[in-house]
């Protein structure tokens, strides 16, 4: 297992594998950054409830496209261009859970809820990485993502304590995020996920970080009133 | 030292702008929420600075 610490200056003398994993690393978180914005704005921002709403919305995708800039100047530094991610369309994300688009409010507030602390997991992955740069930005991001998972927590809450039609509103929302949450994960046997772990890239298994994840919000979709969707249904890794 | 990829230090600084011009409007509109003028001209200014982003012509940022 590989311990040592790597700054900018020593990028050129590592392992070649090292080299592609953070390149590959990076425009994902890259790719997602940008990924959620592109969801939401263009039917969430001029609709949203109320101008106070309007205005979070604002400010959460000005977060996210700070968070892109600085994950695309970690990687820009490495030589590696992931510009091209601001122009690619939904369906072409890394990520699926980023293909498609968020056209309701319920939807946000669960996007929040449960995608952005999926996020933040693998904000976590980074921390006490092997690669300082990366280090050295996530207080200040995971800061923010925080915000944004506290916001929408609080927002499906209220939607699912309001009843009716606002409540089967978010259990919907919930029942769609979920399992593409779950997912976000990736693979339980995954090659990939061991090398980056050999690397000191990321720190926990899939399948333990998802574990771990279903745990923290297994509780909280509870104590809402909500049902807790099936986690097997519709996934598309286990 | 890796070589830098292009346009790295630019499109960092013109995003490092965009960011700034958003919270700014937010910030701004944030106390004041009782007067839609206020409220109303921060959420139009994001709108059209977000609109820009979204659309993605990196080139045309960079000129």
């Amino acid at each position: 297992m590989f311990t040592d610490k790597v700054e900018l200056t020593d990028f050129e003398k590592m392992d070649p594998e090292y080299r592609d994993l953070l390149g590959r690393v990076l425009a994902i978180q890259a790719d997602c950054e940008i990924g959620g914005p592109h969801l939401y704005l263009e039917q969430i921002l001029p609709n949203a409830p109320t101008k106070l709403d309007q205005l979070i919305v604002a400010r959460t995708a000005a977060e996210e496209i700070d968070h892109y800039r600085k994950i695309a100047r970690i990687a820009g530094d490495i030589g590696v261009d992931v510009s091209f991610v601001l122009s690619r369309s939904n369906q072409e994300r890394f990520v699926e859970s980023f293909r498609g688009q968020i056209t309701t409010w319920e939807d946000f507030a669960v996007f929040g809820f449960l995608i952005d602390r999926v996020g933040r997991y693998q904000l976590e992955e980074f921390l006490d990485c092997s690669y300082t740069p990366l280090e050295k930005i996530l207080p200040d991001v995971h800061k923010e993502e925080a915000g944004h998972i506290d916001f929408g927590t609080n927002m499906t809450s209220e939607l699912a304590a309001k009843g009716g039609e606002s409540k089967e509103k978010a259990q919907k929302a919930v029942d769609f995020w979920y399992v593409k949450g779950l997912d976000m994960f990736g693979k339980s046997e995954s090659y990939r996920s061991e090398r980056y772990r050999h690397w000191g890239l990321k720190r926990r298994a899939n399948a333990d970080a998802r574990q771990d994840y279903t745990n923290e919000v297994n509780p909280l979709i509870e104590q809402m009133g909500l049902q807790i969707p099936d986690p097997n249904k519709n996934r598309l890794y286990i | 030292m890796a070589p830098q990829a292009p346009n790295t230090e630019v499109l960092d600084e013109h995003l490092k702008e965009v960011v700034t011009a958003l919270t700014s409007a937010v910030n701004w509109a944030m106390p004041h929420l009782k007067e839609p003028k206020i409220v109303d001209k921060a959420i139009h200014d994001c709108q059209e600075i977000l609109d820009v982003v979204m659309e993605g012509k990196v080139s045309e940022w960079l000129d």
